[in-house]
């Protein structure tokens, strides 16, 4: 019975040491990466477009010219059907059992919410997660993708306030935590310029008959209108207004609402609304590294038309290879969390040259759009939050 | 006879020796499928015994989870077992003033108040965001047995493990005596039931407490093993899941119960891996299940075992 004891203690020492020898998913041939993301579920394409034709889609083209520093790059990905409990049991089983260097472009706050503290505690670092709420801040090993809510609202007001002298808002909103983080956003934005909300109407999530909300809505006549919602209400909130023949509002989307699914539902109706986009147009940009990003689909997922979702997760694995090839050859989870840190000016030809800080914010830019002829068309640069 | 002894020996065994043997993940995993056996035998007590089938238990474990998080926030001194034995309480409480408007309704007519009762859950959770922090979630502090906080993957697995042979012991022994034949009974017919003097509303009203109570017991430790709460967790689906887990083991089973959690529980797993072709997978495996073991796993292995 003591031998067995004493063998254990010692089984479970070598266990414990083992791996701080080398560092966990970076081998002398490659970097393993993963994640958990909604295959299944309300938010199937998006997790799809954004890891299997997005950030693979990079990495593939790292991996065809020689890889990161000689290392190519192996993604794991697993299906949460973007419930909390499995985002949970996937990213254990990625760091425990795959044994992954780094998480990469999870998708959903409640999802990313449910690993964070795990993550942290793990020293795993989290990298460019796809959701906008600022749970994020504040973490040694977690780096932010999207832009904050906070900071999206910012430059959605002073835009409209500063440039387009707008003076009356009227907001509808999702009755959940997304849409509560852009209202007291829009509302603590808006104080700045001494200005506040002429109406508020919200929308309970899941709900598609949001006509009632438009009539109060139009009854305050605000000169602008913000849609804090998700495409399905969002749709039909602009084909109300288009039924009620309500044109002397400017409809204003909120920035994860700014993408071609929702004007699709819209048809028609969503001509001329407005909003901040936080990427530039995938099929239309003549930027060098959105034709990259082009090219990269044509070659090697010639059937997948490009589209924002891809080109997040493109761009997230765009910002890793540049991190670990900072980092040098002894990559370690230490060394790449410095050299992200340390990121100035990083050109990646689809965002302006971006610089990363000790706040971990990668991205915090976006440029005003306006709808015409069902394309988003660029009114300004991009604007900046700092 | 003998064998009659044997497996449980045997399996509290396995249980016992699981984490100095398994890999760290697997050690999660299994109090994963723990959670989900208690789960499993409380919604068989109600669907496999009573016939009363339900489609609202991700309510209560919703609700199961969220009374052992608030009390383990609100009141960290608390003993782990207390706060379990209260969530599992307050969901039996919520099941009887559930289960008592029901009695009238039978059938897919009852299957359809589950599935409201699913809804109003997670719906109440949104609103009652001053308790709940709605969808943003809820993170769940460190369980504590006195002034020991179980903080690692083992510990935690150990109380689900003691609180999963606890609930098997008692529905094992609840079943083989008179209240287990009384709902078998009622399975059978309700009219020869209560000919045979079985009092039919207040047994149907305590199956569906005490299967309330179970789940409840369930989310409470659903809760400490997973660490976050958010109402995404406790969608139709996860009810639906639930459903599958006793039908794929066997209706009115206690082992059953057990086999199905287990078995959808790491196939689930398992499968995350194919990604999109995760529902097709599952669904196929679902149906095959259902043409070639209509009794369950349990009934495809011993055919002649006791209902």
């Amino acid at each position: 019975m003591r031998l067995t004891a004493s063998l254990l203690i010692a089984l479970l020492a070598l266990v414990v040491i083992g791996p701080a020898a080398a560092q966990q998913g970076v081998s002398d041939a490659e970097i393993v990466v993963g994640c958990s993301n909604s295959f299944s579920g309300p938010l199937a394409y998006t997790g799809e477009q954004a890891t299997r034709y997005g950030v693979d889609l990079y990495f593939k083209v790292v991996n065809d010219t020689g890889g990161i520093n000689g290392r190519k790059v192996r993604t794991v990905y697993y299906d949460d059907g973007y419930k909390p409990q499995e985002a949970v049991a996937n990213t254990r089983k990625l760091v425990e059992q795959d044994k992954v260097f780094a998480v990469i472009a999870p998708q959903g706050t409640a999802p990313v919410a449910a690993t964070l503290e795990y993550l942290e505690e793990n020293k795993v670092p989290l990298l460019f997660p796809f959701q906008g709420s600022p749970i994020t801040r504040g973490k040694k090993y977690v780096f932010s993708g999207m832009t904050l809510y906070d900071r999206q609202s910012k430059m959605m007001i002073d835009y409209l306030v500063g440039e387009r002298k707008l003076k009356t808002f009227g907001v509808l909103y999702q009755d959940d935590d997304y849409g509560k983080a852009f209202l007291t956003a829009y509302e603590k934005d808006l104080a700045r310029h001494n200005l506040k909300i002429a109406s508020a109407e919200p929308v309970k999530r899941g709900v598609t008959d949001v006509s009632a909300q438009i009539a109060k809505l139009r009854a305050a006549s605000p000169q602008v209108t913000f849609l804090v919602l998700t495409p399905g209400p969002g749709a039909q909130a602009l084909k109300e207004r288009q039924k009620i023949g309500w044109t002397d509002t400017v409809m204003v989307s909120s920035g994860p609402l700014t993408d071609e699914k929702y004007l699709g539902l819209a048809g028609d109706a969503a001509e001329g609304v407005e909003g901040l986009s936080l990427w530039p147009d995938p099929l239309t940009s003549d930027l060098p590294g959105v034709k990259a990003y082009r090219a990269a689909m044509q070659k090697y997922f010639d059937k997948n038309e490009p589209n924002r979702y891809s080109l997040s997760g493109y761009f997230a694995a765009m910002l890793f290879a540049e991190g670990a090839k900072r980092a040098g050859r002894t990559l370690t989870r230490e060394t790449l969390i410095g050299a992200l840190e340390n990121v100035r000016g990083f050109d990646s030809g689809i965002l302006p040259p971006l610089t990363i800080g000790p706040d971990h914010e990668t991205q915090k830019q976006g440029f005003w759009v306006r709808v015409e002829k069902g394309r988003f068309k660029a009114l300004t640069d991009w604007l900046k939050s700092d | 006879m003998i064998t009659r002894r044997v497996w449980p020996a045997l399996a509290l065994a396995v249980l016992a020796a699981w984490p100095w043997v398994a890999p760290r993940y697997f050690v999660f995993l299994a109090s994963l499928v723990l959670v989900n056996v208690v789960v499993a035998i409380g919604l068989n007590l109600l669907s496999g015994y009573t016939n009363q089938l339900s489609f609202g238990h991700a309510g209560f474990l919703a609700i199961g989870a969220y009374v052992a998080a608030l009390i383990t926030i609100h009141a960290p001194a608390v003993p782990v077992i207390v706060t379990l034995l209260l969530a599992g309480a307050f969901t039996a409480a919520v099941g009887l003033a559930f289960g008592v408007p029901c009695l009238r309704l039978g059938g897919l007519y009852l299957s359809m108040a589950t599935l409201a009762f699913g809804f109003v859950i997670t719906e109440a959770i949104l609103n009652l965001d001053m308790l709940t922090k709605g969808a943003d979630g809820l993170r769940v502090p460190v369980a504590r047995l006195g002034a020991w906080p179980l903080a690692t993957d083992t510990a935690r697995y150990y109380l689900t493990a003691v609180v999963a042979v606890l609930m098997v012991a008692a529905a094992v022994n609840l079943v083989r005596a008179r209240p287990g034949r009384a709902f078998l009974a009622l399975r059978e017919s309700e009219i020869a039931a209560q000919a045979s003097g079985v009092p039919v509303a207040a047994y149907k009203t305590a199956a569906f407490g005490l299967s309330a109570f179970y789940t409840g017991v369930a989310g409470g430790l659903f809760a400490f093993v997973v660490g976050f709460l958010s109402p995404d967790a406790f969608d139709v689906f996860l009810s639906v899941d639930f459903v599958v887990m006793i039908i794929v083991g066997g209706l009115g089973s206690v082992p059953g119960s057990i086999i199905g959690a287990a078995v959808v529980t790491v196939l689930y797993d398992w499968l995350a891996a194919f990604q999109n072709y995760r529902p097709l997978i599952f669904g196929a495996i679902l149906i095959a299940c259902m043409l070639f073991m209509p009794g369950g796993i349990v009934r495809a292995l011993a055919p002649s075992a006791r209902r």
